[in-house]
């Protein structure tokens, strides 16, 4: 069937009245999210997981992948009125936008964050829907030694660009592997530091580990240091942009869209670099560069578009490889696999209708969020007021209920409060949860890509190398890994790094 | 930064011992799943190598942390609010015991209101009412609309 008739195929399944509501849960969820501070995609998606049990597959997903692209919506509401990204992604939202709101602009930032948002969002999905097949047809090419390489690109990619040492970061990604390698062996099926515990027997769950290190830890790390936050006291009238503010932010939203996407298709890369890079290139082209951080609307429109255009982009390594580029993604390769569905290359043939229904529900999500956006602004606005005292038992309260009600087990309660102390420690000393979260999701596959691979060779360790993609890939993870051993390319690689815990 | 020598007292140090010691840990459980050999891995084959990655780094890390002066233990937590990070972990273990035995909603009420009035005082006023209209909504939700099982402890209360 032709491309057209695919995506009709999609968006007959995704206008069913079921899917829309799923879909519209899921965008005002992610704006929710989005908006809060201290609660990201990453644990309102955990906290979902269990109820994608409940419907279709298409269902779920079409949720999930919802909350991930509201909640880039909803990130630029707090970073633009209170100056705290509601996300990571959202940070570099604050320098502009945030001047803009004191300057009394705060309308048309937030007007032009969300029709950024809005193109790019589109655009990704368009460039997804071209790219995917083709990707998909060049995927099956891929064998175990591709596979495994690939996925040590992804973390070496992960390692790279979170902030502060790489050495903790890789450590946090080997432990992270060794954690996904608990419970039955994929090939012999014989338990594996199991410790005569029958939960260990499928291993740790993914949803208590990601609730723990990042909604447990989050609160814990807040609650400490103790969080204040000031609105901004300007009346948010006149959402339009005027034709100026559009004169000018066309040209950053269409680079900031082009740049995003294709950021977030790399393994470890995603919204948050991209936000970044698309300010750093609208800064340096621009013929007033030191109109930024002073309020200048390209400052919103260009990070924004990306960010947007990036969540897109990152659905085409989990889509056509079957594997996540981040965390976000991995969660949601969990909603896959708990309905038996593998996502990877053979995904469109297979499943059709999945493939192209979550494609085509991510149009119909975009509109909803522009709606949730511009006229609702002014609920998110309340919601910003609720003090954090209130918000953070809440907080914990639904992360209790995510994991309990995700395997009906009180002892992923324990390995949640576990996590959560782990999070809140290895914080403190400089160590990000984002490489432990991706590896411990890649582990299990890695593990089995790298055994499979090495049975085929007959233990040739030279297959790794002697596939030109599996070359490239294991080639661009040494340069990485190399780089900071240099003190000049150390002191780029800082410049790039990223906090990205709630990516 | 300034070079500080072996210093008993540096987080980072620990952090780096800490991490030793776990990697010592995966490197023997992968020996005793058995490495097998490089054309048949065996169970613990990438266990075995990953705990030896694991101990190379966490050595680096403790290096640095000797070559260049880090926080002490007691630094980390200087002008923080930990005590009240200590109660909700506290609270939280608790939690974790009296969840099966008393059920959701004996345990998370209380929960709700430690939380609420023992971090940053709510007022009772607002403390009371969420503290009990959370759970019980957060119930109905499970229970009645997704029909997923809580636990209603000995007195069979939810």
């Amino acid at each position: 069937m032709d491309l057209l008739g695919q995506v009709a195929n999609g968006f007959a399944v995704a206008l069913t009245p079921v899917n829309l509501l799923y879909c519209f849960i899921g965008v005002f969820i992610g704006t929710l999210v989005g908006v809060l501070p201290g609660i990201g995609p990453i644990s309102a998606m955990s906290l979902l997981l269990p109820v994608t049990l409940s419907g279709t597959p298409e269902s779920g997903i079409i949720m999930m992948a919802g909350i991930y692209y509201g909640s880039m919506y909803g990130g630029s509401t707090t970073s633009i009125l209170v100056n705290i990204p509601g996300e990571a992604t959202s940070v570099v939202t604050c320098l502009d936008g945030h001047q803009m709101a004191k300057q009394g602009r705060a309308g048309p930032a937030l007007g032009i964050a969300a029709f950024g948002s809005f193109i790019a969002g589109t655009a990704a999905v368009v460039g997804l829907m071209v790219i995917a097949p083709f990707l998909a047809g060049f995927a099956v090419a891929f064998g175990p030694a591709e596979m495994f390489s690939l996925m040590i690109l992804g973390l070496v990619i992960v390692t790279f660009l979170t902030q502060g040492s790489m050495l903790k970061s890789l450590l946090m990604a080997s432990a992270g592997v060794v954690l996904g390698l608990i419970g039955l062996d994929s090939i012999t099926a014989q338990p594996r530091l199991t410790f005569d515990r029958i939960e260990l027997y499928d291993g740790i769950g993914l949803v208590p580990v990601v609730m723990g290190l990042f909604g447990v830890a989050e609160v814990l790390t807040n609650i400490e240091q103790g969080v204040k936050r000031t609105i901004t006291n300007t009346k948010i009238s006149n959402l339009l942009p005027n034709k100026e503010d559009w004169q000018r932010s066309a040209g950053p939203i269409g680079r900031g869209t082009v740049l995003g996407f294709f950021l977030g298709i790399i393994p470890g890369g995603g919204a948050v670099i991209a936000a970044f890079a698309s300010y750093a290139l609208e800064k340096r082209i621009s013929k007033t560069p030191e109109r930024f951080g002073k309020g200048a609307i390209e400052g919103v429109a260009g990070p924004e578009a990306a960010n947007n255009s990036a969540a897109g982009g990152a659905f085409i390594p989990l889509l056509t490889l079957g594997i996540p580029p981040n965390v976000v993604m991995a969660l949601l390769l969990g909603a896959f696999v708990i309905h038996n569905i593998q996502p990877g290359p053979l995904l469109m043939v297979q499943r059709p209708d999945l493939f192209w229904g979550v494609i085509t529900s991510m149009y119909i999500g975009n509109v909803m969020l522009l709606v949730l956006n511009l006229p609702l602004i002014g609920m998110w606005v309340q919601l910003l007021r609720l003090p954090y005292n209130i918000l953070f038992p809440m907080i914990l309260l639904f992360t209790v209920i995510g994991v309990f009600a995700s395997s009906n087990n009180v002892f992923d309660l324990y390995v949640m409060l576990a996590f959560g102390l782990i999070g809140y420690l290895t914080r403190k000393l400089g160590y990000e949860a984002a490489p432990l979260v991706l590896a411990f999701v890649l582990g299990a596959i890695m593990e089995n890509k790298l055994r499979t691979a090495l049975i085929i060779s007959a233990g040739d360790l030279t297959t790794f190398f002697k596939k030109p993609i599996s070359a490239i890939c294991l080639a661009i993870a040494a340069i990485m890994l190399l780089m900071p051993l240099i003190p000049q390319l150390r002191r780029k690689r800082e410049a790039v790094a990223l906090e990205d815990g709630n990516n | 930064m300034k070079s500080s020598g072996l210093r008993i007292n540096n987080a980072e140090l620990w952090g780096g011992a800490i991490w030793f010691a776990i990697s010592l840990f995966v490197l023997e459980q992968g020996r005793r799943l058995g490495l097998g050999t490089v054309n048949a891995p065996g169970m613990g084959f990438m266990m075995f190598w990953l705990g030896i990655v694991m101990a190379a780094l966490s050595l680096g890390i403790a290096v640095q942390a000797i070559k260049h002066e880090g926080p002490s233990v007691r630094a980390l937590w200087t002008d923080t609010r930990w005590v009240k990070t200590l109660i909700v972990v506290v609270t939280f273990g608790l939690y974790g015991y009296a969840f099966i035995s008393l059920g959701f909603l004996l345990s998370t009420i209380p929960l709700m209101l430690v939380l609420l009035r023992a971090i940053d005082p709510v007022r009772w006023s607002i403390a009371i009412p969420l503290a009990f209209g959370a759970p019980i909504l957060v119930w109905w939700v499970l229970e009645r609309l997704l029909q997923i099982q809580l636990p209603t402890g000995i007195f069979e209360i939810g």
